[in-house]
């Protein structure tokens, strides 16, 4: 079945990014294909690019990065959320006079048609929020 | 694998939060409105403390912003036109349907879970 | 028939009883993070009337010392139960 996640919550602060790339993580092992994660509200904070947890801990941009390289899932952060919470990508930050960069691929900055169409899309849509 | 179910409604957003507390009330009725703009039939159901949403003389928010009211004021304009509220969260609250700025359809808990399966997508605010 | 997820304790949020009103007789309800607190004896009784619809994830009990501890009433069900879930039913809400 074509999946899509939606993610609401921002990582470590609560569970629903351990709970969404967990939940992810099934999905493919069961061969299931994962089209995209669409990071909204809060959840947009998965994309930090200068994210930097202590080793030991797990480092959620870095595995939604991974799991988007070798499952080829789509990683769509809804653009006005980003921007008011300090996300943004080189385009962005340019567009801004912004001096950094907070975004990069493979995280796409996007707008909300594309959450709706991966719902109208896909077989099964499954939200996790905070 | 999809289902071929006649549904009535494409898109069903659920708004649970009342205006200026927080960015959830915005956030859904943005989502809402972006699906009705591509075309997509949605309805919005205020449940809880969202049907304060639909509290009539709402001004800006702590820093002066604008809030959801004038937006909701024109959800004719955007073809939404579904407008469904919890019975349980008015009489929670002591209001009545009487009481909002828009009309709405007001539902109790059978009819609520029905609309759940009427809907394509459901989206949790 | 739907599946409808809760994350939060019925102790500590009112979210469960939203859940509930939006579930028609064939729904189920799968507990995960915090809200695995309502699979407990103690307080599975919010949950009255799901006989044999309500599940709890076991990943999310473990970590919280939970495992052994789980109302009867409760199918614990780990990840891929979980995917399961997801694909029996038409669609997934979720509360939180």
């Amino acid at each position: 079945m074509r999946y899509a996640i939606l993610l609401m919550g921002a990582p470590y602060s609560d569970q629903a990014s351990h709970s969404a790339l967990r939940f992810a993580h099934a999905l493919v092992a069961r061969g299931h294909c994962l089209e995209a994660v669409f990071f909204y509200h809060d959840g947009v904070h998965n994309a930090a690019r200068l994210a930097a947890p202590p080793q030991d801990e797990p480092h959620l941009v870095d595995a939604w990065a991974g799991l988007a390289n070798e499952h080829r899932v789509a990683l769509q952060v809804c653009i006005a959320a980003a921007l008011r919470r300090g996300l943004l990508d080189e385009r962005e930050a340019a567009r801004h006079g912004k001096d950094g960069v907070s975004v990069q691929a493979p995280f796409e900055l996007t707008g909300l048609g594309q959450l709706v169409d991966l719902g109208m899309r896909c077989d099964r849509l499954v939200t996790f929020g905070p | 694998m999809q289902d071929h179910h006649h549904y009535d409604s494409d898109l069903l957003v659920i708004l649970r939060h009342g205006p200026h507390g927080s960015s959830w009330l915005k956030e859904g009725l943005d989502a809402a409105l972006v699906a009705a703009a591509f075309g997509r039939r949605v309805s919005l159901l205020f449940m809880g403390e969202g049907v304060t949403a639909l509290m009539p003389c709402q001004k800006k928010g702590p820093l002066g912003q604008k809030g959801t009211a004038e937006t909701l004021e024109m959800l004719e304009m955007y073809d939404i036109d579904s407008l469904l509220v919890e019975e349980q969260g008015l009489s929670c609250l002591g209001l009545s349907s009487d009481d909002l700025m828009l009309e709405v359809t007001s539902l109790s808990p059978p009819a609520l879970a029905r609309v759940f399966a009427e809907h394509r997508l459901v989206l949790t605010f | 028939m739907l599946l409808h997820v809760v994350n939060r304790s019925p102790a500590t949020s009112r979210v469960y009883q939203q859940a509930l009103s939006g579930m028609s007789p064939d729904d189920r309800l799968l507990l995960i993070e915090d809200g695995v607190q309502g699979a407990l004896p103690q307080l599975v009784r919010y949950y009255a009337g799901l006989e044999g619809r309500l599940f709890a994830l076991k990943e999310d009990l473990e970590s919280r010392g939970l495992l052994g501890h789980c109302d009867a009433s409760v199918q614990v069900v780990d990840v891929d139960g979980f995917v399961d879930l997801t694909e029996e039913a038409e669609r997934t809400v979720s509360w939180y």
